[in-house]
């Protein structure tokens, strides 16, 4: 019990922030209220700054899990991507509340003041994210992917006053609870066929089954399918896609992006657990026939299916809400490359993770600039209003322009070098069909990124366009700036990152905890004796 | 016994015919190959002090900082950097290579895989680079902290950010332990150049030249690419130390014949993207124009620094060049002395200052591929480094000329800088560099380092190198005269001086002390860079007697290159060149300056006469009007491969126009937009519709699974 805590102390220091920021949003002062946000990131930063210390080779080897070094990389990652997420909400909550305030035309009312139970939610859900990584039971993993979510329909909800926001967070529960039926279902049938709801015995019920003469039970596939479809939906992978387009663009822009890359990790993280406890660690390595079908036509249908749909829009956020569903798709690759790529140095989880780092980063970029301009008080919108960015807001221009390059995966931005990690770890999984497919994908969505990028750097101001401008609060276009610097800088030590991702997704018994240098002089040894 | 045979072909040098060297029996010389350490990673900050320069110049820029804040930061960072190498030098003992982080490592194929780590190789040849590579750096960050303060309102913090990328990527070329690493820096430094010859981007010509620069030296950088690429797929590996260690081991025994019929094109793809970048026939046309350029620009990037990258990338690369093929160095040498003869030639006839310092910088560049072409890479890299301190003081001088003459640069136009208040440190220091520049007998570093490289050129044995010897000191001849016509009309003679038309600097400091008509003399950030790169110049001298520069080289790749200084055995006068050169040399420079003096400050309108008369007479007529216009070697590129390339692009255009977007990609783009068309109508805002599309979705995905083992049969059968 001990040893489970001992990892949950990144969790506990961020729940210790939870009870902090909900104290601290109701204080009728509002120099407290404001710094909220720098609160919020402060607790992130020392939950991030832990968290390589406590995996330890001791500890870890008293951690029962199917991947025992998942969280290290995870609860870095979240909190990486977090701070870029608060900084993009600062200022976005209760502004018209606080504005009438500041005017003097009301006086602070804490029961009307969303801002603390905002960062309370926001914190909640990245902790929902965290213990994704550290489960090992079925229960577990489902209060994880509830936690994770359920913030999330109020943040929607709170985001801004309108109400697109409230249908949008309507239609969110509704669906999610849809979905989480569905994949509890599932869990039920997985615990039926297995008897256990532990992930390590899991692993081992189902490694026998796929020795013995029947294979693995059809209960056990059913359950498997209909538990990865449910959290297809957190992911918003096809058919579960729905809901994405119309959520996105009612929740604003800063909880949008938060939507992208929060449920999407979680659910990422659920479904690499739920796979690792059938075939990959198993003797022959792979997972069963109907499994792999099912992925394989869900990745090639939520590509097609998001960057055609893409295609369409004229709105930005609904765009880049579809483009997130194409991503999602591009992610599915990895998963079913799987972890044994066969000693090359990139396999298919490692390069999921590094790709989910790689997509919170360049998409919070994109959202932030949505976030950072306004027009008439509203945040923007449309390509209409992007038309000539560059001669009014630059940076932001570039920004933008930066961002949807990477996303499109342009050489040599961020993007870029996670599709090139996936592709190579399809490849080596022989899903060459597969790669095909997503590079076609790549190709049609550069339709709609370049013209992103036409539009803010090289189209003339229109009569849209012209009345945006900079954001009450400066923080937005500060994590614009600073992703979108990520964006081109993280490439350069891409390599290193995409090796922790990697030793994270070791199974236990191959599990090693080389320091840096001693895994590069590994491998570069391992080169020169071929 | 290694060395010993080496030595052999110079201590008898009649026995030999006088036929190209066959460098297939000499073996290689032994030099030391860096071992990996673990430590000294702190080396690291030589490169990451100029990037964070450059973020913090971004933020100057972004955050619209509007005075020498960016300046000073770049100043420091050099400075930093430069106080890095320093250290880096004093904790030297043999060569290393210090580990940064991982970088490149792909697997490919079985077994094989290609590996670049982002790691140094220090040895004495990078750090002779790099010293003067951060120093000057700095010192020219220093003087253009005054020089473009005119462009504090629009470009400071873009230049200066400019600046720092160049460092970066330089100080990458020169210290990557790979190939790849030396890539990088040399695409950076591409760029940087690229980005700073196009500094005012107002100006079309500048425009053009940044184009134009960019272009050409694609022209070698796919050259150096492909030799990159064949390194590696023949050698298995682009780290430098694993290369020379498979060159030691002996290329023939290992690979033989097996190695590949491309490995004797290794050399020559290697020399191209040296040609490009050190703006050596046939690629040099870009360097004259990139004077379109801010002068420190020129000065650091185009005169100092960068274009000896391929002179680093020869001496780095040299086992390589020795072992690979015989006529690998014979043909660096040629183009070298022919580069040098025909730039020289141009810059005789030339009128724009900054443009004739332009064509000596590609005149010497050439001494120092003819240098490492006829083995001496002592020679070649002494030059570089040699050069780069004087080459610096001319560029900034004429620099602080234009910088106070409101642009002017026409050698006509100016005159009798001496004699005007405030120009003493500019005239003086000038005269001193001009000196080195020509090569003037003992007091200037010019002379010991060209020396090297003609005498060798005689001593050496090659296809022709004896010509290449006398074409050097003609030459050299020329750069006298051309030097000191630009001093003496500059410099002396009587005060007269018309201003020229661009407005530098007057908007910003002119209402107090001076107005657009006169000129101002440059203040003390200016006159102090002048100063300390002089003394540099005049310090490089020492270095010589010390022995230094040998024993930089000696200890390094190059090591090979690096003749025993005085081989005993030879007895007359003219039986060493080492001995009689110098004489030779001193004379043809002094000639060279008297026809200076003649035509320039004792009788200026002679040279006019001079001029008319060549012109009258019609047979001889072409020659100063093909020197002035270059040879017509732009017209030449100009017809030959541009507007070739402008029809076939004007044709590709149409077809792409009316064949490929009309017919095919449009049709295809458009069909990605109907599917979506037909998918629209299940995304239509009803919560219900897609409560019971996800569950249909569902049903389709479990039903496909479930039949998908029969529908591969069906398919298999079928097909």
């Amino acid at each position: 019990m001990a040893d489970k805590i001992w990892f949950l102390i990144p969790e506990l220091i961020l729940l210790a922030g939870v009870v902090v920021v909900s104290v601290l949003g109701l204080s009728p002062r509002k120099m407290l209220r404001d710094c909220l946000p720098a609160v919020t990131i402060a607790f992130l930063l020392i939950a991030c700054v832990v968290t390589p210390f406590l995996y330890d080779s001791d500890h870890v080897s008293r951690f029962h899990s199917v991947m025992p070094m998942l969280g290290k990389y995870v609860n870095m990652m979240v909190c990486i991507v977090g701070i870029l997420l608060a900084l993009t909400s600062a200022g976005l909550i209760d502004r018209r509340q606080e504005a009438s305030v500041q005017s003097g035309r009301a006086v602070f009312d804490a029961l009307r003041a969303n801002r603390g139970e905002y960062y309370a939610f926001f914190l909640l859900s990245l902790i929902g994210v965290m213990l994704c990584a550290h489960a090992n039971d079925l229960i577990w993993l489902f209060l994880a992917l509830e936690l994770t979510s359920l913030p999330t329909y109020v943040m929607v909800a709170m985001s801004r006053p309108s109400r697109l926001a409230q249908e949008a967070a309507v239609k969110y529960f509704f669906l999610g609870a849809m979905a989480s039926a569905m994949f509890l279902y599932g869990f039920a049938l997985l615990y039926g066929s297995t008897g256990t709801i532990v992930l390590t015995e899991m692993q081992a019920v189902f490694t026998q089954q796929a020795d013995s003469e029947a294979g693995i039970n059809t209960l056990g596939i059913v359950g498997m399918l209909l538990a990865l479809l449910g959290i297809f939906y957190k992911i918003a992978a096809a058919p579960m896609h729905f809901y994405a387009a119309d959520v996105y663009e009612g929740a604003a822009a800063p909880v949008t992006a938060f939507l992208a890359f929060v449920p999407k990790t979680a659910g990422m993280l659920a479904i690499i657990m739920l796979l690792s406890t059938m075939g990959w660690f198993s003797p022959s390595g792979n997972l069963p026939q109907p499994i792999l079908t099912m992925l394989w036509m869900v990745a090639v249908l939520t590509m097609t299916l998001g960057n055609i749909g893409a295609l369409l829009q004229r709105s930005v956020k609904r765009m880049l809400a579809y483009s997130s569903i194409a991503h999602s798709g591009y992610m599915l690759i990895g998963i079913i490359a799987g972890p044994a790529a066969g000693g090359t140095g990139i396999d298919g989880l490692g390069a999921v993770l590094f790709y989910l780092l790689a997509y919170g980063i360049m998409n919070t970029a994109a959202f932030s600039v949505l976030a950072g301009l306004e027009r008439n008080g509203q945040e923007i919108e449309s390509l209409e209003e992007l038309a000539g960015m560059r001669m009014r807001h630059g940076l932001m221009a570039a920004v933008i322009a930066i961002s949807a390059g990477s996303l499109l995966g342009f050489p040599p931005l961020l993007g870029f070098v996670g599709k090139l990690y996936l592709f190579i770890a399809g490849v080596n999984a022989g899903q060459i069909a597969l790669v095909v497919i997503a590079g076609l994908n790549s190709a049609i969505s550069a339709w709609y990124y370049l013209s992103i990028v036409r539009q803010s750097i090289m189209a003339q101001p229109g009569p849209q366009s012209e009345v945006v401008v900079r954001g009450e609060a400066i923080w937005p276009r500060c994590a614009a700036f600073l992703a979108a610097l990520a964006v081109i800088i993280v490439p350069i030590f891409s390599w290193g990152l995409m090796k922790a991702a990697d030793r994270v997704t070791n199974s236990p018994d191959q599990l090693d905890l080389l320091s840096e240098t001693q895994a590069y002089q590994a491998v570069k040894t391992d080169s020169r004796n071929p | 016994m290694i060395p010993a045979l080496h030595n052999l072909q110079f201590l008898q040098p009649k026995l030999l015919p006088l036929a190209m060297v066959d460098h297939h029996h000499a073996d290689p010389v032994a030099f030391p190959i860096a071992h990996a350490i673990e430590a000294m990673s702190w080396a690291g900050w030589i490169l990451w002090l100029p990037m964070i320069s450059l973020v913090l110049c971004g933020a100057c820029a972004a955050l619209r900082i509007r005075n020498k804040l960016p300046a000073i930061i770049t100043v420091l960072s050099l400075a930093g950097s430069f106080f890095v190498t320093l250290l880096l030098y004093l904790n030297y003992h043999e060569p290393v290579t210090i580990h940064l982080f991982e970088w490149f490592n792909i697997a490919v194929g079985d077994g094989n895989s290609f590996v670049a780590a982002f790691s140094l190789y220090v040895d004495k040849l990078t750090l002779l680079w790099m010293l003067f590579v951060t120093g000057l750096s700095c010192l020219i960050a220093l003087y253009a902290s005054e020089y473009m303060e005119a462009d504090l309102k629009s470009g400071y913090a873009r230049f200066f950010a400019g600046v720092s990328v160049f460092v970066f990527a330089m100080s990458s070329l020169v210290m990557g332990d790979n190939l790849l690493m030396l890539y990088l820096g040399w695409e950076g430094v591409g760029f940087a150049s690229y980005w700073l010859i196009g500094y005012y981007y107002q100006k079309p010509s500048a425009v053009a030249a940044a184009k134009k620069a960019f272009i050409v030296n694609r022209i070698g950088d796919l050259g150096l690419a492909l030799g990159l690429y064949l390194t590696w797929h023949h050698f298995g590996t682009i780290q430098y130390t694993e290369i020379f260690a498979a060159i030691q081991h002996g290329v023939d025994a290992e690979h033989g014949e097996t190695g590949g019929w491309y490995i004797k094109y290794i050399p020559f793809m290697l020399m191209l993207g040296a040609f490009g970048k050190s703006a050596q026939l046939p690629l040099y046309v870009w360097l004259p124009d990139a004077m379109e350029g801010p002068t420190p620009v020129s000065a650091l990037i185009h005169a100092a620094t960068m274009v000896t990258a391929g002179v680093y990338l020869l001496c780095r690369m040299y086992p390589l060049l020795e072992a690979l093929h015989p006529l690998a160095l014979p043909t660096v040498a040629w183009i070298g002395g022919l580069t040098a003869l025909l730039a020289a030639t141009i810059g005789m006839a030339q009128f724009d200052i900054k443009r004739i310092m332009a064509y000596s910088t590609v005149s010497q560049l050439g001494y120092m591929f003819l240098g490492v072409g006829v083995m001496t890479t002592y020679g070649g890299a002494y030059h570089v480094f040699t050069h780069a301190f004087f080459k610096a003081v001319l560029f900034l001088t004429c620099g602080a000329i234009m910088h106070g003459f409101a642009g002017q640069l026409d050698l006509r136009k100016v005159s009798g800088l001496t004699k005007m208040p405030g120009w003493r440190i500019v005239s003086w220091t000038m005269f001193y560099a001009c000196l080195c520049l020509v090569g003037f007998p003992y007091i200037s570093s010019g002379f010991y380092s060209k020396d090297m490289i003609m005498a060798q050129a005689f001593i050496s044995h090659g296809p022709g190198f004896t010509a290449l010897g006398v074409i050097a000191l003609v030459t050299a001849l020329m750069t006298a005269y051309y030097t000191f016509r630009v001093w003496f009309r500059v410099c002396l003679g009587p005060v007269q001086y018309e201003m020229g038309d661009e407005h530098h600097g007057d908007d910003e400091h002119g209402d107090d002390h001076h107005g657009h008509d006169k000129p101002h003399a440059p203040r003390w950030a200016i006159n102090t860079t002048l100063l300390i790169i002089t003394l540099g110049a005049i310090a490089s001298i020492v270095l010589y007697y010390t022995h230094w520069g040998q024993d930089m080289v000696a200890g390094s790749s190059a090591g090979g290159g690096v003749p025993s200084a005085h081989h005993g055995e030879t007895h007359g006068f003219w039986d060493d060149p080492h001995t009689w050169m110098p004489w030779v040399a001193s004379i043809t420079t002094v000639v060279g300056i008297i026809i200076a003096w003649f035509f320039h400050l004792a009788k200026r309108e002679a040279a006019d006469q001079l001029k008319a008369i060549l012109l009258a007479n019609p047979i001889i007529r072409w020659l100063p009007t093909a020197m002035e216009n270059k040879w017509y070697v732009d017209e030449l590129y100009h017809a030959v491969i541009r507007a070739p390339l402008w029809i076939g692009g004007h044709i590709l255009y149409w077809l792409d126009m009316n064949l490929l977007d009309f017919a095919i990609v449009d049709g295809i783009a458009h069909l990605p937009r109907w599917l979506g068309r037909a998918f629209r109508p299940l995304h239509n805002g009803i919560l219900q519709s897609y409560a019971v599309s996800m569950a249909g979705g569902i049903g389709l995905v479990a039903l496909l699974v479930l039949f998908m083992p029969r529908i591969l049969q069906w398919l298999g059968g079928g097909g």
